[in-house]
């Protein structure tokens, strides 16, 4: 019984709290990576550097009127089941949380895969969204239990051994968010005070690689990092900083401090076994940088923030 | 020890136990110092039964009354503790999967269950010795509970102001019940388990019952052969007074042991109607109210079906046997209607589980939410829990009267045994000095 109280309790665990974490290491299980090592512990964790993350698949030719996928191609497949399964987290504030107004999960990057949808069906509600814990990201796009991964998702070399990634639609990178009556600029000023970021992520890992040695503090979820900010148990959050703008949005007193300290382009994940979809899903991209969709769609999240930059500029690795 | 050895300074402990043996030895030969020792005997006897007719029925008396006053109440109020923070957790995640501001009634549906966890656990706390396994568990859950109210206060709190950060407070509350909370709120119902068992064993007294059986029989036993050595090395056939006390003796045995009959009766009826039953009980509604949070949790982590959903079916599977055995040994009455019912409506539940898992993995989650928390399958699931409460209500109920039942006659007894022990000594001593006068 007890046993089966606490299974219950990690799942209620990963429930309302799966957590937004970019730049997370989300092996697949039973496969060995270097993030899946106790980072913490080895500073020297190597970064893949034996690929150009940022390189997508060029799209194939002009896209498929809606609601008219080519024969045989995994768009079809979808069109015919009549959804599109995106898997992303409900607390990433701005890019994936679930309005509590609502209760409908919406952000920057539901819209990106709405923008998917509706280049498939003509109709961006026909979307089923499915929320993943953030080690899951990487097999739930394997095994096809989602069509696609959108969930402030890195793309580094060590994911793409297993999935495909779409071309770059966001470049974050790590900062660190302090209360506002902090004299910290930097996480270089955290030395031996406690920094929180979620459980098993490169966020965590990343936070013990400062020279200054802050001390990292594990938590389910960034959205646990806050309530862990707010009780005071600890002292900072580091994390990318769109999630750390989500988080200060909904606490006056933080705020979002120092210089990226790392980068991380995000890009939409999914399987390999059908590679004409990442082509088309790059074509919906690159239309949508170039039709102006992609800037509307940064003013209506992060306009807040500053005036939206240049829409990342796609690469393709063939 | 020969009597040469007497008469030497010994050591001083040798002297008087070999003087009594030798005086013993010496009154066996004539025959009134026959008579002396049987005198003495028999008061002996006569006062060890006394004692013991006291010390049975006071344990007998004093374990009832802990069972029924202490020990069961305990559990009742374990299951209390343990079904309303199932609930209030429940309860939260309905209230978050609606969306917007909790609706009302959940709002204080939640506040009454918070409500009834602390005062079944200010009570629990008194029916507890300070040291053990349920004082530490009342301790952390009182220390815990306060924390999990805040936890949900503060999520309330952000929900109204539109931040989403309110889930990540309900998700911390969440975990604290499922993983502080409803464990110590078990480890506390099975330690009242364990409790109730012992108080039943207590309550019976069986060594002491056993013993003063045997000192009955042993009293009538030594009366009767008083009287016949008397008729026979005297002239009369009866001797009063021995004769009464051999009557006393009889009333004695036959009051204490129609008393401590009855008692075994009831607290055989209460365990059997009452204490087993309401464990059975207890327990089916905790495995509903396990299966409501169950999917109310699934829905909230909208990752379609995970672990909750195994537990889900395993707690069902669970449920449907406790519902079986709970109906074999209700028959029929109040409580035997109420867990058919119960019954019943679990079935219909199940199956409003199964349409919403239906929709929720064919991609209509809003659909899956609104049956789930709809107000169509909410009333299934509450008439099952009502059920469940009505027909334990009926067999506490059935276990407070035997209870009361046991109880009756032991505390006079406690009073008259001895009394009437005492009455057989004077008797005894008026009958046989009577008869040793004579030899004066």
């Amino acid at each position: 019984m007890r046993a089966r109280v606490t299974l219950a309790a990690v799942a209620a665990l990963a429930v309302l709290a799966a957590s937004g974490c970019a730049g997370d290491s989300s092996p697949l299980p039973g496969r060995p990576s270097e993030s899946a090592a106790p980072a913490p512990t080895n500073p020297a964790t190597a970064v893949d550097t034996s690929c150009n993350p940022r390189a997508s698949l060029r799209p194939a030719g002009a896209l498929p009127a809606p609601g008219r996928m080519p024969a045989g191609s995994y768009m079809a497949a979808i069109q015919k089941r009549g959804r599109l399964v995106l898997g992303t987290s409900q607390d990433t504030l701005l890019f994936s949380s679930r309005n509590p107004f609502s209760g409908k999960v919406e952000g920057f990057d539901v819209d990106m895969a709405r923008q998917i949808a509706a280049a498939i069906f003509g109709d961006p509600n026909k979307i089923q969204i499915k929320v993943i814990a953030y080690d899951k990201r990487v097999s739930s796009a394997v095994d096809g239990s989602v069509d696609l991964v959108a969930d402030t998702m890195t793309a580094n070399c060590a994911r793409w051994k297993d999935v495909n990634f779409s071309s770059i639609y966001y470049e974050a990178g790590q900062k660190v968010l302090v209360s506002s009556a902090s004299a910290a600029r930097s996480i270089e000023d955290l030395g031996g005070k406690k920094v929180c970021a979620a459980k098993g992520s490169t966020s965590f890992d990343n936070i013990a690689k400062v020279a200054a040695k802050p001390i990292p503090v594990a938590r389910p979820g960034f959205g646990d990092c806050l309530v862990a900010f707010q009780q005071n148990e600890v002292d900072a959050i580091s994390t990318d900083d769109t999630i750390l703008i989500g988080l200060a949005a909904q606490d006056p007193y933080a705020k979002v401090v120092g210089p990226r300290y790392t980068e991380e382009p995000y890009g939409m994940a999914m399987s390999n076994a059908h590679p004409e979809f990442t082509r088309f899903v790059n074509a919906v991209l690159a239309k949508n940088r170039a039709n102006g969709t992609w800037k509307s769609t940064y003013e209506r999240w992060l306009g807040d923030f500053g005036a939206a930059p240049q829409p990342p500029v796609a690469q393709y690795r063939d | 020890m020969s009597t040469a050895q007497l008469d030497r300074p010994g050591p001083a402990v040798a002297k008087p136990s070999g003087g009594v043996l030798h005086h013993v030895a010496r009154l066996r030969r004539t025959s009134p110092g026959r008579l002396q020792l049987i005198l003495a005997g028999l008061v002996a006897l006569a006062l060890l039964t006394g004692l013991v007719a006291g010390l049975t029925t006071a344990s007998a008396a004093a374990g009832t009354a802990d069972l029924g006053n202490r020990a069961q109440p305990l559990l009742v109020e374990a299951e209390t503790i343990y079904s309303a923070l199932a609930d209030a957790d429940t309860t939260a995640a309905q209230a978050f999967l609606a969306g917007g501001l909790e609706p009302t009634a959940l709002t204080r549906r939640y506040e009454d269950d918070l409500d009834r966890a602390t005062t079944a656990l200010t009570s629990a706390a008194r029916r507890t010795p300070e040291t053990g396994r349920s004082a530490d568990a009342i301790r952390q859950l009182s220390a815990d509970v306060s924390r999990y109210a805040a936890l949900v206060a503060s999520a309330r709190a952000n929900n109204r102001q539109g931040l989403p950060v309110g889930a990540a407070y309900l998700s911390s509350a969440s975990t604290l019940s499922r993983e502080s909370l409803q464990p110590q709120a078990q480890v506390l119902f099975k330690a009242a388990q364990s409790e109730v068992g012992d108080g039943y064993r207590a309550a019976r007294s069986s060594w002491w019952t056993a013993l003063l059986v045997l000192l009955l029989l042993a009293l009538l036993t030594a009366l009767v052969l008083t009287q016949r050595h008397l008729s026979r090395t005297t002239r009369r056939t009866f001797n009063v007074p021995l004769v009464v006390a051999t009557a006393v003796t009889l009333v004695l045995a036959l009051g204490a042991g129609g008393v401590l009959i009855s008692q075994r009766a009831h607290l055989s009826e209460a365990d059997t109607e009452g204490s087993w039953p309401v464990a059975l009980l207890a327990e089916s509604r905790i495995a509903a109210l396990r299966e409501r949070g169950d999917e109310a949790l699934t829905l909230a982590a909208r990752s379609g079906e995970g672990a909750l959903e195994t537990d889900f079916d395993q707690t069902t599977g669970q449920l449907d046997e406790l519902l079986a055995d709970a109906a074999e040994v209700m028959p029929d009455g109040t409580a035997g209607s109420s867990v058919r019912s119960a019954t019943q409506g679990h079935q219909n539940y199940v199956r409003a589980h199964d349409q919403v898992r239906k929709l929720d993995n064919s991609g209509d989650y809003d659909g899956a939410v609104a049956l789930a928390i709809g107000s169509r399958t909410s009333q299934t699931f509450t008439g099952v829990t009502d059920d469940i409460g009505r027909a334990l209500q009926d067999r506490k109920d059935v276990f407070s009267d035997e209870i009361g039942s046991a109880g009756r006659g032991l505390g006079p007894l406690t009073v008259l045994g001895p009394l009437l022990a005492l009455l057989v000594c004077g008797l005894a001593f008026a009958g046989i000095r009577a008869r040793l006068e004579e030899y004066r």
